[in-house]
């Protein structure tokens, strides 16, 4: 392949598509230095979700007596599931944008003319929103804990959480990878951001279903992320219970299915020779 | 044993606008090859064809022995790219992508790792590996896009208008650079350029492109014979100047267009030798000549005489409409490069 005085290189035998595993692994490794490098991306994932939690618990912890509020020992611990996931959420957006970006400035050409595994530009992304999903959900965890909201499952259920906020990643990065791979737009992606802030607060996040009213009530009750929210909570205010942990991996399993196949869709779709 | 780089009738439209008409293209084994033109003459969308970035919507090409359509991932094994406006990750240093790029073309980790630092040494950028792309300089990130491309060795590269922006010293390095790998690797190098002098320096055959087709092909000397006699510019007097202009290119060649209007030029038929005659001519008229300049045949005639245009300082005359470049939007994104819309 090369002529007299080249270095002779390991290339794999034509024909062959480059390792999946190892091109996953090395666009993983990118995904996550762009995190880390980029702080200023995700540290307001961390911080805002606190600060929303803090404001709420200050004004809304009496709701807890209420009638029909469920059976927690402190709105804090209601709470938690809410900003856990509500920080998963956000910082998900990051890889969306990335790739988008990589569009934009002419990478992704980079490796569109390199015979790069082409599923690799998108599992590396969701392995850098998992990573990251794993470090939101033992901080948000931790914090709580020291403010005295227990999750009453015990570790298990602290590892079912993180499982969970694990999957709830890759929903989310599914779904801004799929967007930033469709319009290769990082402003377009950014722009669904409210799009998710305005589900999340039309939900069960921060106050029971049962207890509010009219169309609020109505949608808060068939918004998916009720049904996350729910199923989170009773692995934090509950002993731990197999069907609650069968229910809470099962709902964020079909978020990522659903998003992970829009996302593996528009890939297939930029992939193709324009 | 099959060409490096074979096209016939490559073909692309973009809506109504027809970027790529026609191109043939046969490259050699070994050799640099240079594709020179103006702004929006069709060399980076001929480029974007033979790398697999772009599909041809006529004729074909194959680029080390495989087609670019049916086998592009063949293709893709085959070659290095440094594309015109591809941004590298400001946010890793070179050490980091050039063993991302080495992962990406199937080489292993140590190998990786060997070659990359191989590869920052001839680059002269060993000192720099480690530190973030985005505080290189435009010399340094060329140099990186260089040393990027050549990862897994391939043995037919690309390089897309590589020193436009950069400072002489830093082409002239490049150019090195470049002529180095294709003596000591035998790498064959299709090299696109606005400059003639990048051209002439570097490649060892050029095609001449315009408005997406091959308007001239040849090495520089014959492609400048073909343009034939030096140029011989000069003024005299304003009072002599008609008949001066009149009695040169009746007796020493054909007229050519002058500079400025004040200036005669005339194509000297018999060469360099012919000057100190034309000097003698004009003393005989009573002229009295002012200045005088020989120019050698240069790619800009070449590409004056198939155009009808002169090459150099053409990129401000919009000779096109104003298609390209500054309608773009303003740079956006954290890595402060731009390129046109991503969208599909
Ligand atoms: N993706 C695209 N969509 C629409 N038009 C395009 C596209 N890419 C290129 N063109 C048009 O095709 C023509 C040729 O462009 P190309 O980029 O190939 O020129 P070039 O020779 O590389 O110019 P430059 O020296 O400025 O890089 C231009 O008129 C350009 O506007
Ligand atoms: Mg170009």
């Amino acid at each position: 392949m090369s002529g007299p005085g080249a270095v002779a290189v390991t290339t794999p035998a034509p024909g062959r598509a480059t390792a999946l595993v190892p091109a996953t692994v090395a666009m993983g490794r990118r995904a996550l230095l762009s995190i880390v490098r980029q702080p200023a991306t995700w540290v307001p994932g961390l911080v805002f979700p606190l600060l929303i939690a803090a404001v709420n618990a200050a004004s809304l912890s009496r709701t807890v007596d209420l009638p029909g509020f469920p059976p927690v020992d402190s709105f804090l611990q209601f709470l938690l599931p809410a900003t856990l996931i509500q920080g998963v959420l956000f910082g998900g957006i990051v890889g969306g944008a990335d790739i988008a970006l990589d569009i934009q400035d002419g990478f992704f050409d980079r490796l569109m003319s390199s015979p790069v595994a082409r599923p690799a530009i998108l599992l590396g992304r969701l392995g850098g929103a998992m990573v990251l999903g794993v470090v939101q959900a033992l901080f948000f965890i931790g914090v709580f804990t020291l403010f005295g909201a227990r999750v009453e499952g015990g570790p298990v259920a602290v590892a079912v959480l993180v499982v969970v906020a694990v999957l709830l990643a890759v929903s989310i990065g599914g779904f801004a990878a799929g967007i930033g791979l469709r319009t290769g737009s990082q402003e377009a992606v950014q722009n669904f951001f409210p799009l998710v802030f305005v589900l999340l607060f039309i939900s069960s996040a921060f106050f029971p279903t049962a207890l509010m009213t009219g169309w609020f009530q109505w949608v808060a009750e068939r918004n998916p992320l009720s049904w996350m929210m729910n199923a989170a909570r009773d692995l934090v205010i509950s002993d731990l219970a197999f069907d609650d942990v069968v229910r809470a991996v099962g709902i964020a399993c079909g978020f990522a299915v659903v998003t992970v196949s829009f996302a593996a869709m528009q890939l297939r779709r930029r992939v193709r020779m324009p | 044993m099959s060409l490096p780089i074979q096209a016939a009738g490559l073909r692309r439209s973009f809506g109504d606008l027809v970027a790529v008409d026609g191109v043939d293209l046969e490259v050699r084994e070994g050799e640099i090859f240079g594709f020179l033109g103006p702004n929006g003459a069709g060399k980076s969308t001929t480029v974007r064809m033979l790398t697999t970035l772009l599909r041809p919507t006529g004729g074909w090409a194959r680029v080390a022995g495989h087609d670019v359509v049916t086998d592009a991932d063949l293709v893709r094994r085959s070659i290095g790219v440094a594309l015109q406006d591809a941004a590298i990750d400001p946010l890793m240093t070179g050490n980091e992508l050039l063993r991302l790029q080495a992962t990406l073309h199937g080489i292993g980790r140590i190998e990786a790792k060997r070659r990359g630092a191989e590869l920052l040494e001839r680059v002269g950028l060993t000192a720099a590996g480690d530190r973030r792309v985005g505080g290189y300089s435009g010399g340094m990130r060329r140099r990186l896009d260089l040393a990027l491309s050549l990862v897994h060795a391939p043995a037919v590269l690309f390089l897309d208008e590589p020193t436009t922006g950069l400072d002489p010293m830093s082409r002239i390095a490049l150019w090195e650079e470049v002529r180095s790998l294709n003596a000591e690797n035998g790498t064959t190098v299709l090299l696109t350029t606005q400059y003639l002098e990048e051209a002439d320096q570097l490649a060892g055959r050029i095609a001449i492109i315009d408005r997406g087709r091959i308007v001239s092909e040849g090495t520089p000397q014959t492609l400048k014979a073909q343009v034939g006699a030096p140029t011989l510019v000069l003024r005299v007097d304003a009072g002599h100047r008609d008949e001066a202009r009149a009695v040169l290119s009746g007796r020493f060649g054909t007229e050519r267009p002058a500079p400025t209007p004040e200036a005669i030029a005339v194509g000297l038929d018999g060469g360099a030798g012919a000057v100190a005659d034309v000097v003698r001519v004009l003393d005989e008229l009573g002229a009295e000549l002012e200045a005088m300049e020989l120019h050698e045949p240069s790619l800009d005639d070449v590409f004056a005489e198939a155009t009808g245009r002169r090459l150099e300082g053409a990129e401000e005359a919009t000779t096109d409409g104003d298609d390209e470049g500054g309608t773009e939007p303003a740079a956006e994104g954290r890595r402060g490069r731009r390129r046109r819309g991503g969208t599909s």
